[in-house]
């Protein structure tokens, strides 16, 4: 028996929109036979989803994965295949904490008996109120500018990053993947180093644990009422999706970026150095990665960079690679990242929140997050699998 | 035209056995019928071929018998069984094997184990060893060396296209087709292709050799069978026609058209040279120099044509020209306007920018993106598009630019993969042609067009140095297209310029210099 694999020449177009429909169904189906054969009663599992699409911390990992998506579609369509979003983000978090605590804002400590006199001044907030050594943030600038510095920084700071795996790539061949890849462990750490040393906060707190001191909260976005996401987050999301659609749609780096993953050599035999859009494919791609991990330390519930005590739960809560699947699921087609944001990030929320029921019924199931990735890994398996079905045709042959 | 069959009788059908017969064929894509109603018969024994200008139905029909394409409606008959080819598999197991333009070999690999491969693909028992025997045999039989031992990468094209063969024989093909598999040879080349297609005969052995260009079919084949739009317009003897009705058959109506292209090329641009190398000195990929010390010069409206035998500096120089390959020593200048800009090694975007038109070698592989659409492929080009596109300005110029080559499209929307291998060469002319205010420089600009289209682009590569006074470096294979396009004709030889001619210089004077 023999099995014969040839790449389709021309595929249906029905594909576009049936892979990613028939992925998400078919990997929910999956994942409710592993939560069953584990123990989770099905209708249990089917709330646990549902529940996902209705929550509104929902619209956080949205906002979140609308920006990652884009970014990532952005290298992927140019066939460079960015999987270090991770530490992407980490380094906008890093210069947007930097920017946060170091330049619009300072903290300081200040004499106890002093302490109430700088509470009542505007622009000053008190980070600890420790009666021996209390300490306060006082503004430097205006918040409003502090947070456009934090978000550019962030940008640029993610977008460098970026840059290392994209100049080994252009001039010297090596492979992307594995280097953006190893990246991210390399950002991870650096990103414990500087926390928990080069940026360590001088607060009681700070200096029990490895972090930085809590940024001033007038420097952190605003949360919108009864949801974890802030305005900012979804004013990001919405204008680098615009952004890139008319990029793509009416300017020449925009082709130059859509040609390059057809046929890099076009470019070249035109006179434009492919290499340079190589650059420029991931410095986007990485800059709106670093976006979001601005978003990340911005949000009311963080505002601090802290040691990372397990790879597997950074800050970054993973999504630089759940983001992956939403590219895919996409086809690499920026128009449709919202739509599979949302329901991605919908079944990221259920699954998180299926993870504390299960724990809650019976703590000595898997826990640490586990349960948590098994319906969005299901559904990216599925997609592999339907894509190399769609792709190839297999025939066995029986001799 | 009549549709003429040469067998009149059937007692001269009678000694000869159809080994392929094809009946009634319909293919149909998207927006063409890309074949209507063809029969066919492939006599055992014969070198039969097939003639169509670009987009007659040649390469759909090889297609359809090799198995990557399933046809619409009609029957395939292999010895007289109806078969159903539905893999290229199907068609190596009732004796077709395909020998294409290129090669499908794994560069890593030797010729042995590219061979051996390609045998436990099909199911037999197979070691390298046994392939290294196989190979000295054939090396007698038909007297094709090829050392087995060698990686393919380091074999030139000629060779691979021998390797392809030799496993066309290890498959023992009863049939082999050659898919316009000589166009890019060297004259001297294709000659030892059709000394093997004639030896193949002699052995009982079959050819279909798919072609565009008259002469070959004309000098190797017992018979011709000529497609036009997709239809069979007749097949006959080779012995009892002539070049002239075969091209009739070809063209038909537009014959007329192709009779008119006279050149009658009269430069009336007076002044200086627009485009002056000294002294160039380039490398090639495997970091010798390629470009040894040429220096030309080239004059408003002129066209300067660089013959030679492939491989002799010639693309390199080309490339330099375009800005794509480092210039190690020496300096190429530009005129424009009266003042001198030095472009050595100042960027291919500069060069572009400057007016200079480019045409690469594998145009379609390097000089279009299949995956873009008609619009997108002319966008892309530093000279036509500003930062913001303004797309309703590229659609308009697309849509003059498939008028007035006549390119065959759907619309300029379409995405180009969807255009005939010839089209494809069409709309990187046009590109180039429309951004060429200064020069073009160019490499086999009409490889893989067929007569009528060849000409016409020749013709305006031509148009466009007298009435606007671009000026051209034409480097070809094909030293009939050189001769027909130049006013100056230098030869390399190693790298070097051995020879420097005016137009209506003698062919053999200048072919002795190409291969002395």
């Amino acid at each position: 028996m023999r099995l014969i694999v040839v790449k389709r020449v021309k595929t249906s177009n029905l594909y576009y929109i049936g892979i990613p429909v028939l992925s998400i169904l078919i990997g929910l189906v999956m994942s409710l036979l592993i939560f069953a054969l584990i123990g989770v009663p099905p209708d249990l599992f089917i709330r646990g989803i549902a529940s996902g699409f209705q929550s509104p911390q929902t619209l956080r990992y949205f906002a979140l994965l609308v920006m990652l998506g884009v970014a990532l579609t952005l290298s992927f369509r140019a066939s460079i295949w960015n999987v270090g979003a991770e530490g992407q983000m980490i380094w906008g978090m890093i210069a947007g904490g930097y920017i946060a605590l170091f330049v619009a804002a300072q903290s300081m400590y200040v004499s106890p008996g002093e302490l109430a006199n700088y509470a009542s001044m505007p622009g000053v907030e008190v980070i600890d109120a420790s009666p021996y050594a209390p300490v306060v943030s006082i503004l430097l600038m205006d918040p409003s500018l502090g947070k456009l510095l934090m978000i550019l920084f962030g940008m640029l700071a993610g977008g460098l990053w970026a840059l290392i795996p994209a100049v080994l790539k252009a001039y010297l061949d090596i492979d992307e993947v594995a280097t953006t890849l190893i990246l991210n462990y390399v950002a991870y750490q650096l990103f414990s180093h500087i926390a928990s040393y080069t940026l360590r906060g001088l607060s009681v707190q700070a200096k029990q644990f490895f972090r930085t001191d809590k940024a001033n909260s007038a420097l952190l976005f605003d949360l919108i009422r009864g949801t974890s996401v802030t305005i900012q987050d979804l004013v990001m999301a919405a204008v680098f999706f615009v952004a890139v659609i008319l990029m793509y749609g009416y300017t020449t780096i925009g082709l130059r970026l859509k040609i390059i993953g057809s046929n890099p050599q076009l470019l070249r035999s035109v006179g434009v150095d492919e290499r340079r859009y190589i650059l420029l494919a991931m410095f986007l791609s990485g800059m709106l990665a670093g976006a979001a991990g601005v978003s990340i330390f911005a949000s009311p519930g963080v505002g601090k960079l802290e040691k990372i005590t397990n790879v597997v739960s950074p800050p970054t809560m993973n999504l630089g690679y759940i983001a992956i699947l939403v590219s895919w699921l996409s086809m690499l087609d920026t128009r449709l990242v919202p739509i599979y944001a949302y329901i991605v990030a919908s079944l990221f929320q259920g699954s998180s929140m299926l993870q504390l029921e299960i724990n809650a019924i019976s703590p000595g199931l898997l826990t640490g997050g586990a349960l948590t990735y098994i319906p969005i890994g299901s559904i990216l398996i599925v997609y592999v699998v339907l894509r190399i079905l769609t792709d190839y045709s297999i025939r066995v042959r029986i001799r | 035209m009549k549709t003429q069959s040469l067998f009149s009788s059937k007692e001269e059908l009678s000694f000869l056995r159809p080994i392929i017969s094809v009946r009634n064929l319909w293919k149909r894509f998207p927006g063409v019928e890309a074949l209507k109603n063809v029969s066919l018969d492939i006599f055992s024994g014969e070198i039969h071929a097939i003639l169509g200008e670009n987009g007659a139905g040649k390469s759909t029909l090889l297609k359809i018998l090799y198995g990557i394409y399933v046809p619409d409606k009609g029957d395939l008959f292999f010895e007289d069984r109806k078969v159903v080819i539905t893999s290229p598999r199907d068609a190596v197991k009732n004796g077709l094997v395909l020998v294409s333009q290129v090669p499908q070999l794994i560069d890593s690999l030797t010729v042995a184990e590219n061979l051996s491969l390609s045998l436990r693909q099909f199911g037999y028992m197979s070691n390298v060893k046994k392939v290294s025997k196989f190979l000295s045999e054939k090396e007698k039989e038909y007297g094709v060396r090829i050392d087995p031992d060698v990686e393919v990468w380091k074999l030139s094209y000629t060779q691979k296209q021998l390797v392809e063969i030799l496993r066309a024989l290890l498959l023992d093909a009863k049939v082999i087709a050659f898919d316009e598999a000589t166009t890019l040879l060297p004259q001297t080349e294709k000659e030892k292709l059709y000394e093997f297609m004639k030896t193949f005969k002699d052995k009982g052995g079959t050819v279909l050799l798919v072609t565009h260009k008259i002469p070959e079919a004309m000098e190797v084949s017992d018979r011709v069978t000529v497609l036009r739009k997709g239809e069979v317009i007749g097949t006959v003897k080779t012995s009892e026609t002539t070049i002239d009705q075969i091209r009739y058959m070809m063209f038909g109506e537009r014959l007329t058209q192709l009779n008119s292209y006279g050149y009658g090329k009269l430069s009336s641009w007076e002044g200086s040279e627009t485009l002056t190398v000294r002294n160039l000195w380039v490398k090639s990929d495997y970091g010798v120099y390629a470009v040894r010390g040429v220096s030309f010069s080239v004059r408003k409206g002129e066209i300067l044509g660089v013959a030679g035998v492939a491989g002799n500096g010639q693309l390199e120089l080309i490339q330099a020209l375009a800005g794509l390959r480092r210039v190690e020593r020496g300096i190429i200048k530009l005129r424009i306007n009266g003042s001198e800009i030095n472009v050595t090694n100042k960027g291919s975007t500069l060069i572009r920018r400057l007016g200079i038109g480019y045409i690469p070698d594998e145009p379609v592989k390097k000089g279009v993106s299949l995956d873009n659409t008609i619009e997108e492929n002319v966008a892309v080009h530093p000279k036509l598009s500003k930062f913001l596109i303004s797309w309703r300005n590229v659609k308009s110029l697309a849509s003059n630019l498939v008028r007035e080559f006549s390119i065959v499209t759907p619309s300029t929307s379409a995405k180009a993969k969807v255009l005939s291998g010839g089209n494809l060469m069409k709309v990187l002319v046009a590109r180039e042609l429309t951004v060429s205010k200064l020069a073009l420089v160019a490499y086999n600009p009409t490889r893989g067009l067929d007569e009528v289209s060849a000409h016409y682009v020749r013709r305006l590569i031509v148009n466009k140095a007298v009435n606007e006074g671009m000026c051209a470096v034409i480097a070809s294979e094909d030293l009939d297209e050189i001769m027909e396009m130049s006013d100056v004709i230098v030869v390399m030889n190693s790298g070097s310029i051995v020879g420097v001619f005016k137009s209506g210089a003698s062919r053999e004077e200048i072919e002795r210099v190409m291969v002395s």
